[in-house]
């Protein structure tokens, strides 16, 4: 690209997007040094103004026979972000680009024509800098991100990179040196800014992995430590209830009853606790196999019907002939629906109703618990959840439950890739849970 | 002639509990605080059946059982460990014990003599 023509050509199409920006930019104050740079670079013999659009040449040819119309060339280079500066062979400036001036806050009338060590009060006297420019630049003919940090007076300490091109004059035997300065301080910063949270990230999740261990480990101690009293309390009142030993009076049987049933709401629970924390510490582990659960639902609402019928809570099942087997964990499966009958008895006025509903709905099946019991207020549609809560009514304090039971099932429906939720229309207006079931278990990949 | 049980376990009340159910359920009852004289008492009385703790003070269950094992007179012994241990790990080391199975802590005293029996023949 000998031509100065081509070369003008090059930057036209490289650069007529930036047409709009020269009519509204005109900086009449830069274009001596645009000029200059522009002559400098492309030779003095052009004439600018062929390059510009015809809708503009009427316009700008009144500057063109003062100044040679330098916007053109004004524009690549005021456009580009980076400062970029023009040095001769002596490291004089030549010229610099309006970035320049703004980055460096300097003027132009105390730049160009200055030693390029002495500009802006020797600030850029920088011993990288003179390596680069006065032993690499004459061997290689340009450099590429060279970094250099240095403390400027004017604008502190920042992080420059560096690129130069040595270019030939067209006209003239004597070179010019383009130096284009980015600074990246900002950048460096963010980078440092993500590597920094990078390691905190990394030792976060060391500190989580040491903290869930010490977790598991604790949990299975105080499961342990839990259940040797507790093989004393249940044991020995079970024992005394059932007369082994001899024979207790009424008051005796009564109390020792209280032990025993206390003992055991205390070690359901300590299980309920740990498979709560076996499930959130990613710990609980499903037994799969092929489960006839037509005859799962049928067996444990056969369970239930007793409870039931003791309240005088009327109780109705409909389970869908086709429901197929499905595959899942077998306990899992049968507290889940235990959980659910157990609840709906617990929270069901006497003479009221329950039920159960269970099909197949595409790839899943659906099973839905429902009663006419206490229901749940709307604010505590969440809460539920939560573990403990405890609808408060007369019913709950007359019945001992641990407030895990509808947490956990969630969870071990989840778990199967299934999905868990309550309805309710409000208190006194029932509640109606909703789970459904893979027929075919998701694995993990 | 009654059947011979050996329980081994560090807690007394433990102890006591499943001495007084296997003598209910008829069986001629020895007991052992650790595992050295629970071995050395197994050497000795040649039980039909032991019961033993998997954390004992001298040594875990699963090692004296090891030692059982190695010993002509009382390799063919079964085992029954009373674990209150829930965990995989737990239930792995007793699975790795030829003779061995477990009951869970706390026992359920109306079926344990039951269960001890059952694992006997």
């Amino acid at each position: 690209m000998t031509n100065p023509r081509d070369k003008l050509d090059f930057l036209r199409n490289r650069a007529c997007h930036l047409d709009r920006a020269i009519l509204v930019l005109p900086q009449p104050a830069l274009w001596p040094v645009l000029r200059s740079l522009v002559v400098t670079v492309l030779g003095d013999s052009l004439s600018c103004t062929q390059a510009l659009p015809t809708a503009r040449r009427q316009e700008t040819s009144r500057k063109k026979t003062v100044t040679g119309s330098p916007e053109y060339s004004e524009s690549i280079i005021n456009t580009v972000r980076e400062p970029l500066i023009a040095l001769d062979q002596d490291l004089r400036v030549v010229t610099a680009s309006r970035s320049f001036y703004g980055v460096f806050k300097v003027k132009p009338e105390e730049t160009v024509g200055q030693l390029i060590y002495d500009l802006g009060n020797k600030q850029w006297n920088i011993p990288k800098l003179r390596e680069l420019l006065e032993t690499i630049l004459p061997q290689k003919t340009s450099f590429d991100n060279y970094e250099v940090e240095h403390d400027f007076t004017t604008i502190g300490r920042r992080i420059m990179l560096l690129n130069a091109r040595q270019i030939q004059r067209a006209s003239e035997k004597e070179r010019i040196i383009l130096l284009a300065i980015e600074d990246i301080t900002e950048r460096r910063e963010i980078e440092n800014g993500l590597e920094k949270a990078h390691e905190e990230l990394e030792e976060l999740a060391a500190e989580l992995e040491r903290t869930a261990r010490v977790k598991s480990e604790f949990l299975a101690n105080m499961s342990h430590e839990l259940r040797t009293p507790l093989n004393s309390i249940n044991g020995f009142s079970e024992v005394l209830y059932d007369e082994t030993f001899g024979p207790l009076n009424e008051k005796q049987r009564i109390y020792v009853n209280n032990v025993l049933s206390s003992g055991k709401h205390l070690l359901l629970l300590i299980n309920q606790i740990l498979d709560m924390a076996k499930v959130e510490a990613g710990k609980m582990k499903l037994a799969l196999s092929s489960l006839p659960i037509k005859r799962i639902l049928d067996e444990i609402s056969m369970l239930v019907a007793e409870m039931a019928s003791k309240k005088k809570i009327d109780l109705s099942i409909e389970i869908a002939g086709d429901l197929p087997d499905i595959e899942a964990d077998e306990l899992k499966v049968k507290e889940i629906i235990y959980n659910l009958l157990s609840n709906a008895v617990k929270f069901t006025t006497e003479g009221g109703k329950l039920g159960m509903r269970a099909k197949r709905a595409d790839s899943e099946i659906e099973v839905v618990v429902w009663d006419t019991g206490v229901g749940i207020a709307p604010e505590n549609m969440e809460r539920i959840f939560e573990g403990f809560f405890r609808v408060d009514t007369p019913y709950s304090r007359l019945t001992e439950g641990t407030g895990l039971g509808l947490p956990l099932a969630r969870k071990m429906v989840e778990l199967h890739g299934g999905k868990l939720s309550v309805e309710s229309k409000g208190l006194k207006c029932g509640t109606s849970v909703r789970f459904t079931l893979p027929i075919v278990a998701r694995r993990e990949v | 002639m009654r059947k011979k049980a050996l329980i081994i376990d560090d807690n007394r009340n433990n102890l006591m509990l499943e001495k007084d159910l296997l003598e209910v359920a008829g069986f001629e009852v020895f007991v052992a605080e650790n595992a050295a004289s629970g071995i050395a008492l197994a050497r000795k009385e040649k039980p039909d059946i032991i019961i033993m703790d998997m954390r004992l003070p001298d040594m875990r269950g699963s090692e004296a059982a090891k030692i059982l094992l190695l010993d002509n007179e009382t390799r063919n012994i079964p085992i029954v460990f009373v674990t209150a241990s829930v965990l995989a790990e737990g239930i792995e080391e007793i699975k790795a014990i030829p003779n061995a199975v477990f009951i869970g802590k706390p026992i359920n005293t109306r079926t344990f003599a039951k269960e001890v029996k059952q694992f006997m023949k």
